[in-house]
Parts: structure tokens; sequence; C-alpha cells
């Protein structure tokens, strides 16, 4: 069991898609398939109110470990929603290299 | 009633506000000529207050980072001391100018040099040199770090590399800097940051986000919520030219509809579409109906462009007329739970793919303009909505064309 109890309908996507940093969840997301990304997109959008109110009752800094799973899967979905709701793929369009433009933290980690 | 009086707004020429900028078409030389670059080095980096960093990133005493100005071939320490005062010192060790930190950031007590061990408090001072004895007439209270003008604004770090900077920097962002400073940007310390190298000329950068112009095309569904039916080409909803500062009001549409992503996120947090939300205090500046964010512009290198309840900047380092180093930062109230860090996730998402389009486009644009330079026409044209590219364009021109 690795996601908690009333989530494990999202169990599938553990292993593509649940990943704990930014550049992770980009990656993924321009080296996946609009077939794969819709597909996680769907199961997400059903669960995600129910998977933010559960998630609300811990610590942002401190979840348990499957509660951090279910997390990490909901910015994931973040992530890829552009892909379904504007751009119809994968990359965006007529975009910049992905790994010419990265993430950093003047103020240390957010949660 | 309310939309009547956009629609008249839509009639103003506000380039015509400001007879000194004109109307003619503008060189691309400034994009292109080395011996340009040279003195906007020069005139304007060498002189001017440039922003690079935020007090938070340095809490603590001894906490310390490096910026370098690339043009201007200079590598400077901030560092904040035991005493709390935030200082800039060029990184230089004073003895025999060997470069003293060589780490980005940290937290240090004493800055040793790696060439002979010669050792900094952090607040510049000269506290040790090996074997002292053997040294003439060394005075070791005037051997301490050189200083670099620093100073402080609404947590803002600014430094001036010029030794007696002809203004304040109160009195450098003058108009603007009253304004933007009701905005309560000491509450968003969440900062979501992204930085790379573009092969584009520093102006272009400037310019491809000082107006809304290319919004419709270059951001067709991302930028979606930028334009309404009577507004569809990124008209100002004000601006506002200072002596080298502008503002630029942009609409929101009120009727955007969210995605459904979107939609949940902008539940939790403010969202990039959510035009037509209220204005909060140093923002909005003209009360306008349906405002969505404002775009500032602080000469010569650095946006803060406010909206309702967050913020994010861009700072450009030119490294070469073809080539720029490129900051962006996204500034939220911290999370505090996850739907929080998720409506984050989502806002961040979206204003980095927004970014991909904007940057892949100034490539393109420098490279059109490096093929014009071959031709006849040397020169761009500016609508009224560009009125910003083209006060930036002017006023950096005019530091260049300075003689004293
Ligand atoms: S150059 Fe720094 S100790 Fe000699
Ligand atoms: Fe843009």
């Amino acid at each position: 069991m690795q996601l908690p109890q009333p989530f494990s309908k999202l169990e599938p996507f553990v292993e593509q898609w649940s990943l704990g940093t930014e550049r992770e969840r980009n990656n993924i997301r321009i080296t996946s398939t609009m077939e794969e990304i819709q597909e996680f997109y769907d199961a997400m959008l059903s669960q995600i109110h129910d998977a933010l109110t559960y998630l609300d009752s811990f610590p942002l800094d401190d979840m348990p470990e499957d509660a951090q799973k279910l997390f990490n899967l909901t910015l994931s979905l973040a992530e890829v929603s552009n892909c379904v709701e504007r751009f119809g793929e994968p990359a965006v369009p007529n975009g910049f290299d992905s790994a010419r433009f990265t993430p950093f933290s003047p103020y240390g980690p957010i949660p | 009633m309310q939309e009547a009086e956009n629609i008249e707004l839509y009639d103003r020429r506000w380039t015509l506000d400001y007879p000194e900028l004109g109307t003619g078409p503008v060189s691309i030389e400034p994009y292109l000529s080395q011996e340009y670059f040279d003195r906007e080095r020069d005139t304007i980096f060498r002189r001017s207050w440039l922003n690079v960093g935020r007090e938070e990133q340095i809490p603590a005493a001894g906490d310390y980072f490096v910026q370098e100005i690339p043009n201007c071939g200079v590598s400077i320490l901030i560092v904040r001391g035991n005493d709390g005062v935030i200082r800039g010192f060029h990184n230089v060790c004073a003895h025999r100018m060997n470069k003293l930190v060589w780490t980005n950031d940290g937290s240090c007590q004493t800055f040793s040099c790696k060439f002979h061990g010669w050792s900094y408090d952090n607040s510049g001072q000269l506290r040790g040199v090996p074997d002292e004895e053997t040294f003439f007439d060394l005075n070791k209270k005037e051997r301490g770090l050189s200083p670099v003008a620093v100073d402080i604004w609404q947590g803002f770090i600014f430094l001036n590399l010029d030794p007696n900077p002809e203004e304040t920097l109160l009195e450098y962002l003058g108009e603007m800097g009253d304004r933007l400073a009701e905005f309560p940007f000491k509450d968003m310390t969440a900062c979501y940051a992204y930085r790379g190298e573009l092969k584009a000329n520093w102006k272009l950068g400037v310019s491809a986000f000082n107006e809304v112009y290319h919004v419709a095309f270059v951001h067709p569904s991302s930028g979606n919520s930028f334009r309404d039916k009577d507004n569809m080409f990124g008209r100002p909803l004000w601006a506002k030219l200072d002596k080298r500062h502008h503002t630029l009001s942009i609409l929101g549409n009120p009727d955007f509809k969210m995605t459904p992503v979107e939609a949940v996120a902008g539940s939790h947090t403010p969202q990039v579409s959510q035009g037509g939300v209220g204005s909060g205090r140093g923002s909005n500046p003209s009360g306008a109906k349906d405002w969505s964010l404002d775009i500032n512009v602080i000469f010569p290198n650095f946006f803060v462009d406010v909206a309702s309840g967050w913020y994010f900047t861009y700072n450009f380092w030119p490294l070469a007329p073809d080539r720029t180093f490129y900051e962006m930062k996204n500034y939220y109230a911290p999370p505090r739970n996850a739907s929080e860090r998720f409506s984050h996730e989502y806002s961040r998402a979206l204003l980095r793919d927004i970014l991909h389009e904007d940057l892949h486009m100034m490539e393109q644009t420098q490279a059109g303009v490096a093929s014009a330079a071959g031709t006849a026409r040397r020169n761009i044209l500016l609508g009224d909505s560009e009125v910003c590219v083209r006060h930036h364009m002017k006023v950096v021109n005019d530091h260049v064309g300075r003689t004293d």
C-alpha cells in the first residue's frame, strides 16, 4: 500500500508521477505522451478536491510518507494541466528548451 | 458605464503625452553593436542603482551572497554584518587582489583569502595578516575590503558601482518608488525562481515584457485572460513614464472562465488569470476597471510586476550584445497548507510555460534583428501600445549619448 486508502484508485500513477521536485515533474511531463498525460489528468481531477482536503490536515513540511506520495501526485497535476487545458501537447508549443531555464530557491527550499 | 470608460481609454495615445519620445522608427543598432554595449556598461551599469536581491536572502549576521555584474567584469560581496547592517564590497582581497569569496552564498564570521590567508570580518575590516611584521607601513584600518554603495528599498537590495552615486536610491526610484512602496512585498516571501542564459540582447528581453501587444500571438492560449472583446491587442489601461522608470497597467478579462485545474488553484491562492480582481495598495494607480497587473520597470534592468496578492520580478544581466543572463522570481505569501502549495505550483508552472513562449520568441527576434542588419531597413516600428518599449530604448540611448 503506497497511497492513503481513499486514494487507492490513483495507485497506478504513483510510479510515473509521484515526484518530489519541479525538474522531475517537468521532465516526465515533456517526455510523456498526451495519452499518458490525459489519463493521469482525468484520474487526478476527479479526486483533487478530496486529496487536497485530506492533505491539509498535515503540516506541509512533515507529512506521513503515504500522504507525501499523494501530495507529489497533486503537484504533478499542476505541472501537466497546461498540456490538457491549453496546449494540447506535452511541451510548450514554440517554447524554450526546458533544460535551459532552471528553477532555484534564493531563500531556501519551499516544502 | 464603467465599460464605456475603458473604451474611451483605448482611444488615448499615450506616446503623444511625451513629445520627447517622438513617434518615428527606432534603430536596431542598440541590439547588435559591441560599441553600444560598451557604452551601456560605462554610462548605465557602472552608474545606476541595480537590484541584486532581497534582504530575506541574508537574514542572519554573517549571511552573504556574491553577485557578479558580468558586463562590468566585477564580483560583489553582499554581507550582513554582526551589527545587522547589510553592506557591499568588491569581492577582492586587499593584499594582491585575489578573488576573495568563491562560493555563491553562505554564512561567515571571517572571510579568509585563499592566496596568503588575509582575513576580514563580516563588516569588511581587515583582521588578520599572516606574518604581519614583514610588511612595511601596513595600516590594517585602511586596508579593509573596498566598499560598494548598497541601499535597501522595501526589502530589495540595490547596489551602485559609482564610487559617488549621483543620487540616493530613494531619489533614483523617485515617484515610482513612493507609489510602489505601498505594496505589501514583505508579506510575500515564498519565492519560486527560474534562471537561464538567453541568446538575445538584454534590451530585447526588457522589450518583450514591456508591452501586451504580443500576447494574442505569443500566448494564444496561456495568456487569453489578458484580453477582452474591446481590447484584443494589449492597449494600456494606464501608462506612466518617469524620467527613467515606467509603469504599464494591463487588462484582466473579468469574464474569463478559468480552466478546471486553475479553478481549483484559484480557490486557494490568487492566479495569473484572475482579471478583474480588486487591486490593493501600491498597484493599479489609475484605479482602472478590470485591472490584472502592473508592469513596473525600474531602469535599467529590473521588473517589479505587481498583481493582486502576488508579484514577480525579472533581472536582466547583459553578457554580450547578443547574450543575457535572466532571472525571474515569483513571490507569494508563504503556503500554509497543501492546498496553497498546490495552488502556487499551478501558478508557477503556468508562468514558467508563458515565459517559455516569450524566451523562445526573444531568441528568434535577436536572429531576425541580426539578419536585418545587412539590409537597408535597420529600424523597428513601435505602436502606441509599445510606448514603454520606446521609452526604455530612449532612456538607454540618452544615457549612452552622455559625455560627462
Ligand atoms: S591576495 Fe589575498 S592574501 Fe594574498
Ligand atoms: Fe509575453
